[in-house]
């Protein structure tokens, strides 16, 4: 999953920024509005996290125009004010959450989790496709009830594949969204993740190839 | 209430001009009565003259022609009558138009002095005036005739009715005028105030931002000044918001990075250092949200409260989606209130969260009563323990020392409407959950 964080206060900037990195999202860090619009523009996102308070261009009018550039990755927005004007006209602008500073980083990351979820359709934490269950608080993954040992890669795929389950994923995408820029485009690290997720997740079989084009999530994953 | 200008200087105008001219009436009234008198007076003199050119002297009788040079003191009862008197006991005369008449001819006239005359006032029986004359009548000393003419008063007073009658209606007629022109002159004159009374109105109720700018000069300061201080207000309040939510901003943001840099290391007094944070962050929170209240203001626009719940809920909905909370909106769209609309949606916003927080399934926001706006938010939750409502209701528990859930969204609204004069009250609603409402006085 990867975070756009647009905050101009570096501290906090670099305390999302690691916490983000710790829970398994990879994080593009902006410290101002313009820069945050740049990466939004040019990168594909699962969700960012925009202070409201930012200089060069505000955060509600950096949403503003991420939403009308057709955008629509969930956006969780930080206010310090705290006023309902602000909340109100931020969920107005296009953001989906509002936190107010000051936050529990745990409140921040279940917050997150929960727009997440919610963009790939939901309610519960727990995602959940025919005997395959994902729970995205515990980060752990059960067949038949029965819990299955992933790596953090192997957990990231699949995620990943959960949270967007009704259309096909490249592999340039789940590269993208999984690991930070400079990693080896050309490497066939994600057939071998694949590989040892389908293996893994026996007698499911989630993950089907759709030649030429990348994964695609099996609806009504059955045993 | 004191009387308006306008009725003053109306009373005033009136008092004066009614004086003014009650006096006139009476001193026009009295000058003619007197000349009325006068000529009452000149024409019975002119009777006594022709008298005297008449009358024959008999030594034992006077005696007067047939044909009297006045023809109505020969008709009875024609209002003009006559007498003469010998004060050496000759009979005296009357005239033919006396004779059938019991014309009282006054006795006091028996000691005038020769030469002079008496004009009188008869009222006894028909009212007269008489005018009396003695002159010595030859050589003889003791010979002194008197001459006493009456007329009856009734043409006299009839005349004198008739110029008061005439006078009354005059002055009556020219105070109705005046009074009505003074009338219109104040109404034109004031008519700048009763302007700028509606403005000021347009501007308390927010329909307008200044006073225009068309004053007559006496009330142009004080137009500028009200324009002045209606913005220095807005801009003061403005300015002292603003600098609230900076110092909030200032405040809050090192907090918030104490707390994670906290939450990465492991010392063992973390817990007594996040129990402090939460303090400070509580107290922060609170207490700047308290002082940034605006509280009742003087002038400001009205906030459409049906419009005010709706962004809020819609705002709500989307930052608690796929909670499956169904939400009813049942205020009257037009329901609209005068006050600060940031502090309302600060309560509603409070109150709305909460119940976005705690219910089941469903909230329903309706308005109890317009006046005074009586707004209740229900949902089917699990309710609010009977503790916590008075410990929140309580007006000495602040806010910061209450345990966080439900009670610090609470005790701000509480603090808020507070400021309003308002109330909160909090109760169990028919959706089985909470009933908080907000009553404004």
């Amino acid at each position: 999953m990867r975070i756009l964080v647009v905050e101009d206060e570096p501290n906090l900037r670099e305390q999302l920024k690691s916490r983000l990195n710790e829970t398994g999202y990879v994080v593009d860090v902006a410290d101002d509005g313009e820069e945050g619009l740049y990466f939004g523009r040019e990168y594909e996102y699962d969700a960012a996290i925009i202070d409201l308070g930012l200089p060069k261009l505000d955060g509600m009018a950096l949403i503003a125009q991420l939403r009308s550039e057709d955008r629509s990755f969930p956006v969780l927005v930080l206010t310090a004010r705290g006023n309902w004007q602000d909340k109100v006209e931020g969920l107005e602008a296009g953001a989906d959450d509002y936190l107010t500073k000051p936050f529990q980083p745990e409140e921040l990351l279940a917050r997150l989790n929960a727009l997440l979820r919610r963009a790939g359709g939901y309610a519960s934490p727990v995602l959940e496709q025919g005997a395959l269950k994902l729970d995205t608080a515990r980060k752990e993954v059960r067949v038949e009830e029965n819990v299955v040992e992933l790596t953090a890669y192997e957990y990231k795929v699949l995620e990943y594949l959960m949270l967007n389950p009704s259309r096909v994923v490249s592999k340039t995408e789940l590269t993208d969204h999984l690991y930070e820029q400079d990693f080896d485009r050309d490497s066939n690290v994600i057939e071998v993740f694949v590989g040892r997720l389908r293996k893994k997740l026996d007698p499911v079989n989630p993950i089907r190839t759709v030649r030429g084009q990348g994964y695609r999530l099996a609806l009504d994953v059955t045993a | 209430m004191k009387a308006g200008i306008q009725t003053r200087l109306l009373i005033l105008t009136t008092v004066v001009l009614g004086t003014f001219l009650t006096l006139a009436g009476i001193v026009l009234d009295r000058s003619f009565k007197a000349s009325v008198l006068t000529g009452a007076e000149e024409q019975l003199r002119i009777v006594v003259y022709s008298l005297m050119g008449a009358i024959e002297d008999d030594h034992n009788t006077l005696r007067l022609p047939g044909a009297l040079p006045e023809p109505r003191l020969n008709q009875p009862e024609s209002g003009l009558y006559a007498e003469v008197v010998a004060r050496n006991g000759l009979r005296p005369w009357r005239s033919p138009s006396a004779l059938t008449t019991g014309v009282e001819f006054d006795q006091a006239s028996a000691d005038l002095a020769p030469g002079e005359f008496l004009f009188t006032d008869s009222t006894a029986g028909e009212p007269r005036f008489l005018l009396s004359y003695a002159v010595i009548w030859g050589n003889a000393e003791d010979a002194v005739l008197t001459f006493t003419v009456a007329t009856d008063q009734q043409p006299f007073l009839a005349e004198i009715q008739g110029f008061r009658r005439n006078l009354y209606v005059g002055l009556g007629t020219v105070t109705v005028f005046f009074i009505l022109a003074q009338w219109l002159a104040v109404r034109f004159g004031l008519r700048p105030l009763r302007t700028m009374a509606s403005e000021v109105r347009a501007l308390e109720e927010g329909a307008r931002e200044s006073l225009s700018a068309d004053y007559p000069k006496e009330l142009e300061g004080l137009a500028e000044n009200l324009d002045r201080f209606v913005a220095h207000e807005q801009r003061s309040r403005t300015r002292y918001r603003r600098a609230m939510e900076d110092l909030a901003h200032s405040l809050k943001t090192p907090l918030a990075v104490i707390r994670n840099a906290l939450s990465e290391g492991a010392a063992a007094q973390q817990d007594l250092v996040f129990e402090q944070l939460d303090r400070m962050e509580t107290t922060v929170t609170h207490q700047l949200s308290r002082a940034a209240v605006s509280g009742p203001v003087i002038v400001g626009r009205s906030v459409n409260v049906c419009e005010l719940v709706q962004r809020l809920l819609r705002a709500l909905d989307k930052a608690y989606a796929g909670r499956g909370i169904s939400t009813e909106n049942l205020l009257p769209p037009d329901l609209n209130v005068r006050l600060d609309e940031r502090d309302l949606m600060e309560m509603l916003g409070n109150l709305l969260e909460n119940a976005f927080k705690y219910t089941r399934s469903k909230i329903i926001v309706r308005a109890v009563s317009a006046e005074p706006l009586n707004i209740e938010i229900a949902d089917d939750g699990p309710g609010i323990e009977l503790q916590l409502r008075s410990q929140v209701l309580n007006r000495g528990t602040r806010a910061d020392v209450l345990q966080p859930g439900q009670g610090i969204g609470l005790a701000m609204v509480q603090d808020l409407i507070a400021a309003y004069e308002g109330q909160l009250e909090i109760g169990d609603s028919e959706l089985g959950g909470a009933s908080i409402r907000l009553i404004f006085s």
